[in-house]
């Protein structure tokens, strides 16, 4: 595995939802975990499963689904939480399944201008890898946004 | 020099000396001759001064360095205390606060000079000054102890007024006759020095090798708890000369000067003249040197009293971890106890291990809640002041009775209750206590009387806040309660007495007919109310016309750990806190009563509404067993806010359990109902439910 010393080198975490595919930067990830019991929280955002006990911690959980308004679909064994810390807290992700770790190099990843499609303005620019296109993710707005509803 | 990290300190301590005046100066006022409580306040008021002065702050210096002269003349019995005085110390404290809020804030003290309140205290000095001639004779008095014969370049020689013993006479007497050298010492240091203590550790670790030290004023544990001036004395024991000893103790940084000479031991020899080597005696003020004479002369007596608690102060946050380790540990251990439960029928011993273990926790937990306990003095001994100013700004005579000063409270709950209680002690004081002059129309005492009682009652700890004034009119809040629109007529004539007070809790609500600076505006209660009930404690009131009105403020003692009941809804498992839980209960569907269209039930006599919680939950309800058809009742769990009640309706109830109260994190949108959540035994989460937010 390539280090990331270098500055144009980032290491991204592969998801993947139906056929496509997401990145996210692995310095916001804190940890991967199976899929445990979630506790249901009433009268919360829609998109929020509820929270889970990580080791002692209470950490809310989100469906990737939900959020990006894709079909429902059972969780499977492949089925994971991302751990996401960001700004000293933790949030849970729920996601269908992580691939892979890559990584790509800057001149890799296209910018995606702001006026872009609504439901893409989560997403920060698209990624070419072994041919095929990865959506990267936009975290900080992820969870901005969670924050101001 | 950098002196930012020393501001935390400086800040600690001035808060402590501004205290220890406030306390101080009320005490003068009572009694004006107590002489220890002007020398407390001068002592107080000089260190202020120095470390103002020290780390700069040159607005404060000059107000502490003008309050310091009064207190100084006051010692000097050339200014009697008397009201006006009193009141123009509390002003110059309350300066002095502004100035250490200012401080606080911005590390500035800030840019108001406070020129009138020195004026006054310029102009008090003043005024003492013209008196002048008569307590000449009361200072001769004063300084008549042995010293004040040796002339004036003994003063600065206070180790002649030390008291010595006669195994240390002997002990010096031999090492004169092996030909050793007693010395005697006063070592100055520098009053900018910040680490007193250090500087005389240093000194007194040159002096051990070159001697022996045979006694020191203060003790050598009272300078390393730097309970000393700027000077500490001692004798010496040495075979150096004079020259080198002195050199060691001066060759120690910001030392100002060691006065020392060789001594002569009293009642043995006479003859040896002291050497007179202090040029720069008479630097000082008469005034500053008597003044330290008696500071000296305080110590030995001040050593009677109780010495500080020895204690360490923690950072909070540390507690926070330890208590979060503690939290950890009863989870793990309501884990176990929970996988034993499973395991039915196992091994005797392993249980006794587990219940071992429980017992080791539990006390655990409750040390560590003891260490987060702080005494609720820290919070109300700002009180008596606060009372005496209000006595004067609103022309009545009063006084505040004050008990259980040293109840405990966790920390937390501590740093939130100073404000409610100051609104409630202001309000007994503007609108529970009568004019003085209507007071001695009804043949009340001329003085008003606020009480505050604290005292722990179970796992609650209640504080009384209680005056024997007018007490409320129930009518008058009805009659305001109706002009405002928030009850109407009728509501009003079936209206307990009970409700009608409660009425005062509702926002902007207030019967004073005038405003006051004090209160009146209506704002007040309702935010008590809302504080208390924010730290989990709930407030009463219950007053009789003519005779008074007594606040009742319940508070638990912890906030972290609970004790709840776990219930079941629809399949989900929640937590009740267990202390607003009256009662649990079995009723039959068909007792179940409607009242404009809310369900309601009639238990023993009191009508509850009740609250179905798999409603309220967003939740299905359950199926009914068919089988079980003639099992038609609810589970319903009676809880109180303040005396109203509601009941909980519920599927099954799982159980007591001590639990910890975690936050759900950051980014999740929580209902209001929801107070927390809490990790089980078997590593699922549990919601817990805020009872309050469904009465």
């Amino acid at each position: 595995m390539d280090n990331n010393v270098n500055n144009d080198l980032k290491q991204y975490i592969i998801l993947r939802f139906d056929s496509e595919q997401y990145g996210i930067d692995i310095s916001y990830i804190d940890n991967i975990v199976r899929l445990m019991p979630i506790t249901r929280v009433p009268h919360t955002q829609p998109y929020f499963l509820g929270v889970i006990n990580l080791r002692g911690v209470i950490i809310p959980v989100m469906s990737m689904r939900e959020k990006f308004d894709l079909p429902f679909k059972e969780n499977t064994g492949a089925t994971r939480i991302l751990i996401i810390k960001y700004e000293g807290a933790d949030i849970g992700v729920l996601v269908d399944e992580v691939k892979e770790v890559v990584t790509l190099n800057d001149e890799d990843v296209e910018k995606v201008t702001s006026d872009d499609v609504e439901s893409r303005s989560y997403v920060t620019g698209v990624g070419k890898y072994n041919d095929t296109l990865i959506s990267i993710l936009n975290i900080p707005a992820l969870i901005t946004d969670v924050e101001n509803e | 020099m950098d002196l930012s990290q020393y501001l935390e300190i400086f800040i600690d301590e001035t808060k402590e000396h501004i205290q220890t005046l406030n306390d101080q100066v009320l005490i003068l006022e009572a009694e004006p001759d107590n002489i220890d409580t002007v020398n407390e306040i001068f002592r107080a008021a000089h260190s202020l001064k120095g470390m103002a002065g020290t780390m700069g702050f040159k607005r404060m210096q000059r107000l502490t360095h003008d309050m310091e002269n009064v207190f100084s003349e006051v010692r000097n019995g050339k200014i009697n205390v008397n009201a006006d005085i009193v009141d123009v110390v509390f002003k110059c404290l309350d300066c002095i606060e502004g100035y250490l809020a200012n401080i606080t804030e911005s590390g500035d003290e800030g840019t108001e000079d406070n020129e009138d309140v020195i004026k006054v205290l310029n102009d008090v000095l003043a005024q003492s000054e013209s008196v002048g001639s008569e307590p000449a004779a009361k200072e001769e008095k004063t300084s008549e102890n042995q010293e004040a014969k040796s002339g004036s370049s003994d003063d600065r020689k206070k180790y002649l007024s030390i008291p010595i013993a006669d195994f240390e006479k002997n002990a010096m007497q031999e090492a004169k006759e092996k030909g050793m050298h007693v010395y005697a010492t006063t070592v100055y240091i520098q009053e900018s020095c910040l680490l007193k203590a250090a500087r005389a550790f240093l000194v007194f670790k040159g002096l051990e090798n070159k001697g022996e030290i045979i006694k020191s004023v203060p003790s050598v544990q009272d300078i390393e708890d730097e309970k000393f001036d700027f000077d500490f004395s001692m004798f010496i024991i040495s075979d150096k000369s004079l020259e080198e000893i002195k050199k060691i103790i001066e060759n120690v940084s910001e030392i100002e000067e060691a006065v020392i000479e060789e001594f002569d031991i009293p009642d043995v020899v006479e003859d040896t003249t002291p050497k007179a080597e202090e040029a720069d005696d008479k630097k000082e003020s008469a005034k500053e040197q008597k003044s330290e004479k008696k500071d000296e002369k305080k110590t030995p007596a001040k050593s009677g009293k109780p010495v500080v608690n020895r204690s360490v102060r923690v950072d909070i946050e540390k507690l926070d971890d330890l208590m979060n380790l503690v939290s950890e540990l009863i989870i793990a251990k309501n884990g176990l106890v929970s996988v034993t439960g499973v395991m039915a029928g196992s091994d005797q011993s392993f249980n006794e291990q587990i219940e071992y273990l429980e017992r080791i926790t539990t006390n655990l937990h409750e040390s560590v809640m003891k260490v987060r306990m702080v005494p609720i003095e820290s919070v109300v001994n700002r009180f008596p002041r606060m009372i005496r100013d209000l006595s004067k700004k609103l022309n009545k005579e009063m006084e505040l009775i004050m008990t259980g000063e040293d109840t405990e409270l966790d920390r937390t709950v501590i740093d939130e209750i100073g404000d409610p209680l100051m609104h409630m002690l202001r309000n007994s004081a503007d609108h529970g206590l009568e004019d003085t002059i209507d007071r001695l129309k009804l043949g009340k005492p001329k003085v008003g009387t606020i009480r505050l009682d604290a005292y722990q009652d179970g796992n609650n700890v209640t504080i009384e806040v209680s005056d024997d004034g007018a007490g409320i009119d129930v009518e008058k809040i009805k009659a305001k309660a109706i002009e405002r629109g928030n009850i109407t007529e009728e509501q009003a004539e079936f209206m307990s007495d009970k409700e009608a007070v409660d009425l005062l809790f509702m926002p902007s609500f207030s019967t004073a007919e005038k405003i006051t600076d004090v209160s009146g505006r209506g704002v007040g209660l309702d935010v008590v109310k809302n504080k208390i009930e924010g730290l989990g404690g709930d407030v009463e009131v219950s007053t009789k016309l003519g005779e008074g009105t007594t606040f009742i403020v319940r508070l638990p003692l912890t906030l972290a750990i609970i004790q709840a009941l776990m219930v079941d809804i629809s399949g989900e498992k929640y937590a009740l806190p267990l202390n607003s839980i009256v009662t649990v209960e079995e009723i039959p569907s068909d007792e179940i009563k409607y009242v404009h269209t809310k369900e309601v039930i009639n238990l023993r006599g009191t009508v509850i509404p009740i609250v179905r919680l798999n409603e309220v939950l967003d939740l299905e309800p359950v199926e009914k067993d068919p089988e079980l058809e003639d099992d038609d009742s609810l589970i319903v769990v009676i809880v109180k806010k303040g005396d109203k009640q509601a009941g909980l309706v519920i599927d099954n109830l799982l159980g007591q359990q001590e639990i910890v109260i975690k936050p759900l994190g950051k980014f999740i949108r929580v209902p209001k109902m929801i107070s927390g959540a809490t990790i089980l035994g078997n590593g699922e989460v549990a919601l817990i439910i805020d009872s309050n937010t469904l009465v």
